[in-house]
Formats: structure tokens, C-alpha cells, sequence
């Protein structure tokens, strides 16, 4: 072989090392950041964020950013182990109250200085002003906001004109249609109060609607209040008049919403998108709007989901940056990624794909301005809310009115206990 | 009184080396990895267990020691009771029914019949079957009027049960899919045992005059007691230590009635984030049965002696 030979045949070689170094090298200039984002949607909703990923990966050079679709089993303890082990990701979108618990045991950081960025370009006032109070937690803001989980009323128009009842506006005319269209023997309501957090949803709005809920304006346990217990109460009368499903305490969402679709009940408690999956059916499910409750207060129960950064990471401006580009390119979420919430952003919910579904613009149009938190009636947040989301003992208090035990006995045990977690 | 010193010093270092024979040592450094990786993967977590149950802190933040604090308050609190009541239901039931059964599938199984392999495998399914989703099959046959159980009880006339719903109905199909998911152990073990017994003493029973009972009695359960004491324990101890059946099925529900010791441990720790209570109660159980471990080996060695 010559010279020269050697040279040509050594040239590809080159070549690749030369291509290989300058990749690590590049790689090595880049910011690598993890998101850990859990499924807020149909099977639609990981390749459309994934997709999104990609695209801001795309669009820069100085941050690549990884993303990891998380499920929601054992979501808690999959974030807590995470942290406690210091493998947690540099920023995760979480439920309600997870940022603020978080927070408080200093394993998420402040966003105060992007918050004080969008405000100084004006970016802020895209927010629905509600969702960023829900995040401030001690003087500061421990999350960005980006989707209201809320709990809407849905109902079967075929069921209700077959029967000649109007759509009920009021807790009373809500009564008497479930009684009439359960005169046949077939319950018109199931709650999914099993292994479900969908009777504490039951519990949460019927005494946030009553202008009462988990806490008086102290802040103090509030489930034996005079409205919180009208508020049970009237779902001990439903239980009692026969319009609840038995099954129910055993029942979960799936087995609810299946009966719901396929026309065995007329209403249903779900997320602003409650005709989503129904197939054909979907023409015959309707909103009905804010009920009147005893008190004469017409309210609902919502979760801000939020964003979140790590106390731990290494790159808190760039977690910060991708922060603010998700959350202004996150528009496809809702309309290829299928989520179910309504955007914290007014103008996402402005949206064509949102505003055209008539449920869900009722939803954005009566709902969400009835909207309260979990806090309700005391307000703010705080780190317990998490607690009290994810311990049972609300489930219980479901159970036991659903299995037909008078409201104030069902409840005495779960307002001692809320008592011992607010005075912790 | 100098050599004399040192004749004992001597011998005291001979009584000792002679321990360490090259066997001793050989056993010593196989044994080394496995009581090494024991110690990493089994004591230390359980000391650091320990150690979690006198704190007071949370999954984020280690607490301050508190001594019993949390073995005192957990003593009061009536979910606790309400634990222990359910596991004890659910642990005698299991045991009891799952040994019945498996027995009795055992002695079935020891006879000559057609498809007696197939039978066997079959024998086997529910130990296969993950338990996701055989439990997830069994709420399906159970949840609502619409769902099997009820098709059939509405069939023969009967009004619908609602299984999941209603306490007692609930801690009995907690109950009954434990059983169905224990009794292959039990019958492959019992098999086991049956098959190890001599012929020749059922012949000899047989001359004797002895009837099928007696022969069962006399023959078969003194030859399997042993191992049924053995399973027994191991059940009770699978037992109090399920997770699967009752979160599963119901996360321990309706109103807790299915909340045994394992859920209630695992409620305190990663629903109300207090881990010291969490473990108190894991430790608790683990002293619960290393007692009745201890006293039942107790009572076979003296009905052996």
C-alpha cells in the first residue's frame, strides 16, 4: 500500500473521530435538564408532549431537555423517593397541592423571579388571576399554573326529555329529577366512591357550593359546620330517596362514567370535558349549570395543576427558561394531546378547539368563575391540603353516607381527624 | 508462677485456634458474601426502620428521636385496633381456608383419575395469574347489579349483593380471593407431603381394620404435620402481610373496613407522610409475629418431645 492509499483509506476514520469529538463536545456545552410530566390525558397526550420536547430541543442549542411521561400510580412516593434519594428532576408538572408541600420541605424552589419577568413584559396577565393565587404559598409563588382541574356536573339530555324534565338549576329541582328518573328501579346517579377519589370530589363540591367546605374562614376543621353539613346532608337525602346507585360505595370513576355513557344514569360529577370518550353518545351529554344550593351560593371545587422547579438542580435559569417556553407553546397539550382541564392561560382558552365544544366553553363560561379551591372557605394554600388530598379519610366519610349512615355521625371521626392534621 | 502464666495463656490460645480449623474458616469465608449482603439488604434497613419509629419525621425531613412516642399513641388510636381486628379476621380465615381446601384438593389429587395432570396445572392458575389482574377480574365479577355474581344471584331470584359496597360483604370477598390466590401453595406443598407418606403403612392400617378416616387420621396427619404447622405459619405471616388483596380490591375500604396493619402502615407513611407512626406500626407487626412464631415452634417441639 502507498502512501497515499493509507491516507485515502485513513480519511473516513477521520473523518468520524473528528465528528465524533466535535457531537461530545457540543454535548458537553449543553444544559442537560429532566422533566418529569405525568399523564394529564388520553394515550394522545405523551407523544404529544414528547413531540414538544423535541421542538424546543429544536429550537436552541444551549438546553436539551429530557423527557420522562409519568404515571399516575404511586406518582407520591415515585417523587418522594426521588428526592429523598437525589435523583429528583429538575422540573415536573404536579398536582394540586404537590408543589406547595413540596415546598415546605424544601424540595422545590421559588419561582418568584420568572413570575416577576412576565409581570415586567406583561406576560402575567394571560393568567387567570385565581390560578396564581392558588400557588403563593408564604410570600412566594412555588409553581407556574397551567391547568384547572375542575368538577363539573354532566347530564343525559335523551334521559331527561324522555322524562319531561327540564335541566335542573337548583338543589331542589336537582332532588326531584334524579327521584323522578329513578322512580323505575334504575338509579340516576352513581358515585364512584370505592377506591376512587370520586365521592370526596361528591363531598367537595356539594359543600363548596353550600359556601362551606373541609375549613371554616379560620382556617380551622369545618366539616361539621352548619352548611358543610346541610351540604352532606342533602347527599344522605339522595341516598335515602333511591337515586343513588348502591353499588356505589364499592364503584370507581370507570364504572360510573361507563354507566353514565351508556344511558343507565343521568348525571354525572366529572372534569369539564365529561362527554370525552363516549363515542356516539356524546350528542346526548349536556352541562348543566351551577346548581343554586340551599345557602344560595352556586360553587364549585377546582385544582390548579402546576409546574414546578427543584430545589436541586444544578441549572435553575435554564429549568426557568424551558419553564417559560412550555408554558407558552403548551397550546397542543389540549388540542392533539387530548388534556381534559381548561388552560390557566385566557388566551389557550380562547382557543377554536375549545370555545367549538359546547360543554366544555359552558364549562369555561359558568363554571369556571364559580370555581373555589380545596381551602375553601378559608382560602390560600398550604401544605396540609396535600395530606388531606391523599389520606383516606375523606373516602371514608363518602363510604359510610353511601352505605346509608346518617351525614353527622359519618362525619364526626373525619373532622377529628382534620382537626389533628391543621393542628400539626 | 511466670510458667505457669504462660502455660495457661498458651493453652487458652491453643483451645481457641483449634476452633479456627481450615473447615471453620473455609465456612466462615463462603458464608462471608451471603451474611454480608444480608446484613446490607436485610438488618441495616430494618435497624434504620427501627430507628425511624422513635422519630417524628416525615419522608423529606429526618425527625428527632421521641422514644415509644409513636408505639404510645399508636396503641390509642382506634384505627389501629380496627388494623388489628381486621388482620387477625383475615389471617384465620385465610389460613384455615386455604388449608381445608388445599388439603382436601391434595388427597383428591394423590388418586388416579382422568386428566389428573391437567387438573394440577389448572390447580395452579390462580398462583400464576399476577395478582393486578386477578383481583382486578374478581371487582369485575363483583362491582354492581350488572356484574356476574349478580346476574346469577338475580337469576335464581335472589336480590342484587352489593359486594363491595357493604362492609361485611367486602371483608368476606377479601377474604375469599386471598383463599382462591392460596390455596395452589398450599396444595402443591400438602402434594408434596402426601406424596413422601409410606404405602406400606396405609396397607398396614388397612389390615388393622382401620376405616378411610382412621387411616387419614392416624397415618396421613401425623406424617403431614409437620409441614402443615410450617405452612400455616408462613400463611399467617403472608397473611398479615398482604398489601395486594385489600388495596387492590378496595384500598381498604368501604369505610376501612378492609384496612389491615400493611395498608394502615402504608397510609401513615406516604398519605400523611408521618413515617415514625408508619414504622411503628410495621414494627408492631413484625413483633406480632415473630411471637406467634416463636410460641407455635415452642408447642410442636414439646408435642414432638
Amino acid at each position: 500500500m502507498t502512501a497515499m492509499t493509507w491516507r485515502r483509506a485513513l480519511r473516513p476514520l477521520t473523518m468520524a473521530a473528528a465528528l465524533t469529538l466535535s457531537t461530545a463536545l457540543s454535548a458537553q456545552a449543553q444544559v442537560e435538564l429532566e422533566f418529569w410530566d405525568q399523564i394529564w390525558g388520553p394515550e394522545s397526550y405523551a407523544p404529544t408532549a414528547q413531540a414538544l420536547v423535541d421542538a424546543f430541543n429544536a429550537s436552541q442549542s444551549e438546553i436539551h431537555v429530557t423527557y420522562r411521561s409519568m404515571p399516575w400510580s404511586n406518582w407520591y412516593e415515585t417523587y418522594v423517593t426521588a428526592i429523598a434519594s437525589g435523583s429528583a428532576p429538575d422540573i415536573s408538572t404536579g398536582g394540586g397541592f404537590q408543589a406547595v408541600q413540596f415546598y415546605d420541605m424544601g424540595a422545590v424552589m421559588p419561582v418568584d423571579e420568572l413570575m416577576a419577568q412576565m409581570e415586567a413584559d406583561g406576560a402575567l396577565a394571560d393568567y387567570a388571576p385565581a390560578t396564581l393565587e392558588a400557588l403563593k404559598f408564604d410570600g412566594h409563588y412555588v409553581a407556574l399554573p397551567w391547568n384547572i382541574d375542575i368538577r363539573v356536573m354532566h347530564y343525559r339530555k335523551d334521559l331527561l326529555e324522555a322524562a319531561g324534565i327540564a335541566v335542573p338549576t337548583t338543589w331542589d329541582e336537582f332532588r326531584a329529577a334524579a327521584q323522578t328518573l329513578s322512580a323505575g328501579g334504575s338509579p340516576a346517579i352513581a358515585i364512584g366512591g370505592g377506591a376512587d377519589p370520586n365521592g370526596v370530589h361528591w363531598l367537595l363540591w356539594l359543600m363548596i357550593n353550600n359556601n362551606a367546605g373541609l375549613f371554616n374562614a379560620d382556617g380551622t376543621a369545618g366539616l361539621t359546620s352548619e352548611g358543610s353539613l346541610q351540604a352532606l346532608n342533602f347527599l344522605g337525602d339522595l341516598v335515602a330517596d333511591g337515586s343513588v346507585d348502591p353499588a356505589s360505595a364499592g364503584l370507581v370513576n370507570d364504572d360510573v362514567r361507563g354507566k353514565f355513557f351508556a344511558g343507565e344514569t343521568a348525571f354525572y360529577l366529572g372534569g369539564p370535558n365529561g362527554a370525552a370518550g363516549s363515542g356516539d353518545q356524546a350528542v346526548n351529554i349536556g352541562v348543566v349549570p351551577p346548581l343554586v344550593s340551599a345557602s344560595g351560593t352556586a360553587a364549585t371545587i377546582a385544582w390548579i395543576n402546576n409546574i414546578m422547579i427543584y430545589a436541586d438542580t444544578e441549572h435553575p435559569a435554564e429549568a426557568m427558561t424551558f419553564l417559560r417556553w412550555w408554558s407558552e407553546n403548551q397550546a397542543p397539550l389540549w388540542v392533539e394531546g387530548g388534556v381534559s382541564g381548561i388552560p390557566a392561560r385566557l388566551s389557550f382558552q380562547a382557543m377554536p378547539d375549545l370555545t367549538g365544544n359546547a360543554n366544555v366553553a359552558q364549562v369555561m363560561e359558568q363554571w369556571v368563575p364559580a370555581a373555589r379551591p380545596m381551602s375553601a372557605v378559608a382560602g390560600g394554600t398550604f401544605p396540609q391540603l396535600n395530606e388531606i388530598d391523599g389520606d383516606g379519610f375523606l373516602m371514608a366519610v363518602a363510604q359510610r353516607i353511601l352505605q346509608g349512615e346518617a351525614p353527622a355521625d359519618a362525619v364526626q371521626p373525619a373532622q377529628d381527624h382534620l382537626a389533628e392534621i391543621m393542628a400539626d | 508462677m511466670a510458667s505457669l502464666s504462660t502455660d495457661a495463656t498458651t493453652t487458652r490460645r491453643r483451645a481457641a485456634g483449634s476452633y479456627l480449623t481450615p473447615d471453620v474458616r473455609m465456612t466462615a469465608f463462603l458464608l462471608a458474601p451471603s451474611l454480608i449482603l444480608v446484613a446490607v439488604v436485610v438488618l441495616w434497613p430494618m435497624l434504620q426502620g427501627l430507628w425511624f419509629s422513635m422519630t417524628d419525621g416525615s419522608l423529606l425531613k429526618p425527625g428527632e428521636f421521641v422514644g415509644l412516642q409513636n408505639y404510645l399513641d399508636l396503641f390509642t388510636e382506634w384505627a389501629f385496633w380496627r388494623s388489628v381486628r381486621f388482620s387477625l379476621i383475615f389471617a384465620v380465615c385465610n389460613v384455615a381456608g386455604c388449608y381445608l381446601i388445599g388439603l382436601w384438593l391434595a388427597l383428591l389429587l394423590t388418586r388416579d383419575f382422568p386428566l389428573r395432570g391437567v387438573m394440577r396445572v389448572v390447580m395452579l392458575l390462580p398462583w400464576i395469574v399476577p395478582s393486578l389482574v386477578a383481583i382486578v377480574s374478581w371487582r369485575w365479577l363483583m362491582n354492581d347489579d350488572q356484574a356476574l355474581f349478580n346476574q346469577v344471584i338475580t337469576a335464581f331470584g335472589g336480590d342484587p349483593v352489593y359486594f363491595l359496597a357493604e362492609s361485611n360483604w367486602a371483608v368476606a370477598m377479601v377474604i375469599v380471593i386471598k383463599i382462591w390466590r392460596s390455596v395452589p401453595f398450599m396444595l402443591l406443598s400438602l402434594l408434596a407431603a402426601l406424596q413422601t407418606i409410606d404405602r406400606s403403612l396405609y396397607e398396614a392400617a388397612e389390615i388393622d381394620g382401620a376405616s378411610r378416616w382412621q387411616a387419614f387420621w392416624h397415618v396421613t396427619m401425623p406424617a403431614i404435620s409437620g409441614m402443615s404447622v410450617i405452612l400455616c405459619l408462613l400463611m399467617t405471616i403472608w397473611s398479615v402481610n398482604d398489601y395486594d388483596t385489600p388495596w387492590l380490591l378496595a384500598q381498604g375500604g368501604p369505610a376501612n373496613a378492609t384496612e389491615n396493619l400493611v395498608v394502615l402502615a402504608y397510609r401513615y407513611t406516604f398519605a400523611r407522610n408521618d413515617v415514625g407512626m408508619g414504622a411503628a406500626v410495621s414494627f408492631t407487626t413484625l413483633a406480632f409475629l415473630l411471637a406467634l412464631f416463636v410460641v407455635i415452634l415452642r408447642v410442636q417441639r414439646k408435642s414432638r418431645t
